[in-house]
């Protein structure tokens, strides 16, 4: 028996942090149908007249179609590098390895301003014209740290003897990685992804330096924020977190499906 | 070196060649990151360095070689008091959300038992996240503001006459919403933590007669510290970086570090001192790293 504790004060404690985690996204859905064009009580009445409004609003279906565009774009850039990076930390000894370690690690503890600034001041001096391109690139490096961490761990996990074997039998480096190594850490990479796309999709710091003429949905957030506060933010934000839960239901299902499947041939 | 060990047997002309290999197969991998990192990291953080020693006269970058810029960081008002409270801040949020995040860690690594209601569990920790951060932000000044819904309730069950103001727009607000708002980063690392830890050393503390408080206490406590330590730097650092919710929530004087720094670079025009303050950040940043590192192989258990 794993359980330990009174299971009841465990599960009351644990299901609090989850209300506290999910009230104020409650509070933002019910408000979100509310007849009134101020966010607060009193409650007016039921209306869908907040959603009608945003598929109206040409700037801001742009600006979802922008982050969903930078984050796919950093979820590739993390992965391409960051696998790489993290095989390297496991398999190898070569110097200059805390270093190397620790620049990877420098972004997730550095304020986004930070790493925006430095990468403007870079960007500005080679005349790079910023853009959706820039954002992505600022985000990948930023982010890149959350891929390597998650599948370092699950390479020393997983531990060399597979590794060996394969080399020792011959294979290149390409197959290894392609036969051994892939399959091994595929769970930690599409939750790595997972986590990188969902930070990326949210990520006002960095973005708000490194933007050009198009937004972002926060950086379009933000602006209406502090102008005008409508409740069509709260239509925006109850949609992108519906759309969020069939998106990861369906990734569950899709990936599930394919272990199962793997496992019968 | 993994793979010299096999062909030792060869002698030395095998030995060296299979280091060569060796050295080919590390370099496929390294180089690429490697690359990536001298462009996008250490160049734009070698360049800001350049600029903090530089200074601005009529709005113009004039290079120089001067630590002016670094010394004001330190005595010129309001930068290192600036820097001390988002520290207050970041420490606090980091503090809090460990506490409120460690029982829901706790049950989905003890309690619940089925491999699929844990994953279910995890995403549920991870769907908030996708709700906008600024919208997040933005419900809490709906709940604590003096016509938001907590004084709506405390004045509809009379235990106050008009609406309490000291909810919103303060630091505690600050400090309440960022905690909500990096909770599950905290609840993730502790998570990973526990669920490292074996059955049987539970099993084994049981039938040598511990109860469940000392089982916690003696066994479960003490090697959760690196998962603690580990959300609690990441937690301390956006934290302390977060520009959002002092706009936001917070009250007139609840300015935090990165706010300055926007200033400086939208406001005052003033690059050199913005990187200034970026450069000893950086370097805060490194240090961190490396506590982080030591303190975790000195709290890190190995089973």
């Amino acid at each position: 028996m794993r359980a330990f504790g009174n299971p009841r004060l465990v599960f009351t404690m644990a299901m609090s942090v989850l209300a506290f985690l999910y009230a104020p996204i409650l509070v933002m859905m019910i408000f979100s149908f509310n007849d009134s064009t101020y966010t607060g009580l009193p409650f007016n009445g039921f209306t869908l007249h907040w959603y009608r409004e945003l598929f109206t609003d040409q700037q801001m279906l742009f600006s979802i179609w922008n982050s969903i565009y930078v984050a796919v774009g950093v979820v590739i850039i993390s992965a391409t590098f960051g696998v790489p990076a993290a095989i390297a930390l496991d398999r190898f000894e070569f110097p200059g390895k805390g270093v190397f370690r620790r620049i990877v690690m420098l972004p997730i503890v550095l304020p986004g301003i930070i790493t925006g600034v430095a990468l403007l001041g870079f960007y500005l001096t080679i005349h790079f014209h910023l853009s959706l391109h820039t954002i992505m690139l600022g985000q990948g490096t930023g982010l890149m740290c959350v891929t390597i961490t998650e599948v370092f761990a699950r390479l020393q996990q997983l531990g060399r003897s597979q590794t060996e074997a394969a080399v020792n039998l011959g294979a290149n480096e390409w197959e290894v990685f392609r036969h051994v190594t892939l399959p091994g850490i595929r769970s930690a990479l599409f939750g790595a992804m997972l986590i990188v796309f969902s930070v990326s999709f949210d990520e006002i710091a960095v973005t708000f330096l490194l933007t050009g003429r198009e937004n972002t949905l926060p950086m379009t957030l933000w602006s209406l924020l502090r102008r005008e506060v409508t409740p069509e933010v709260n239509a925006v934000a109850s949609l992108v977190v519906v759309m969020s839960i069939i998106l990861i239901v369906c990734g569950m299902y899709a990936s599930r499906r394919q272990e199962t499947s793997a496992g019968e041939s | 070196m993994t793979s010299s060990a096999y062909v030792a047997g060869r002698g030395q002309a095998g030995a060296r060649s299979a280091r060569r290999l060796e050295r080919r197969r590390l370099l496929f991998w390294l180089l690429p990151p490697v690359a990536w990192f001298t462009v996008f990291m250490l160049i734009p953080y070698g360049m800001l360095l350049y600029t903090s020693l530089g200074h601005v006269d009529d709005m113009r970058f004039i290079p120089g070689l001067s630590i002016d810029n670094f010394i004001r960081v330190f005595t010129v008002d309001p930068y290192l008091g600036v820097i001390f409270k988002s520290a207050r801040i970041g420490v606090m949020t980091a503090i809090l959300s460990a506490i409120v995040a460690y029982p829901l860690a706790f049950y989905i690594a003890f309690h619940v038992r089925s491999a699929r209601a844990k994953f279910l569990l995890y995403l549920l920790v991870i769907v908030p996240w996708w709700a906008s951060y600024l919208v997040k932000a933005y419900a809490w000044k709906t709940i604590l503001g003096s016509g938001g819904i907590l004084n709506a309730t405390l004045q509809g069950i009379g235990l106050t006459d008009g609406p309490v103001r000291l909810f919103l727009y303060n630091e505690f607000s600050v400090v309440l919403t960022l905690t909500y708002i990096f909770t599950p980063f905290a609840v993730l690392s502790i998570y990973a933590q526990l669920e490292r830890i074996p059955t049987s050393l539970i099993e084994a503390a049981r039938n040598l007669g511990a109860d469940g408080w000392t089982i916690f206490r003696r066994i479960i406590l003490p090697i959760s510290v690196p998962g603690i330590v580990a959300g609690a730097i990441i937690t301390f650092s956006l934290a302390f970086g977060d520009f959002v919710a002092p706009v936001l929530v917070g009250g007139p004087d609840s300015v935090m570090i990165s706010n300055v720094v926007i200033n400086l670079l939208g406001v005052a025009f003033d690059w050199p001192m913005a990187a200034a303050i970026g450069v000893v950040i950086i370097a805060l940043g490194l240090l961190l790293i490396s506590a982080s590192g030591w303190l975790e192989e000195k709290t890190q258990t190995r089973f």
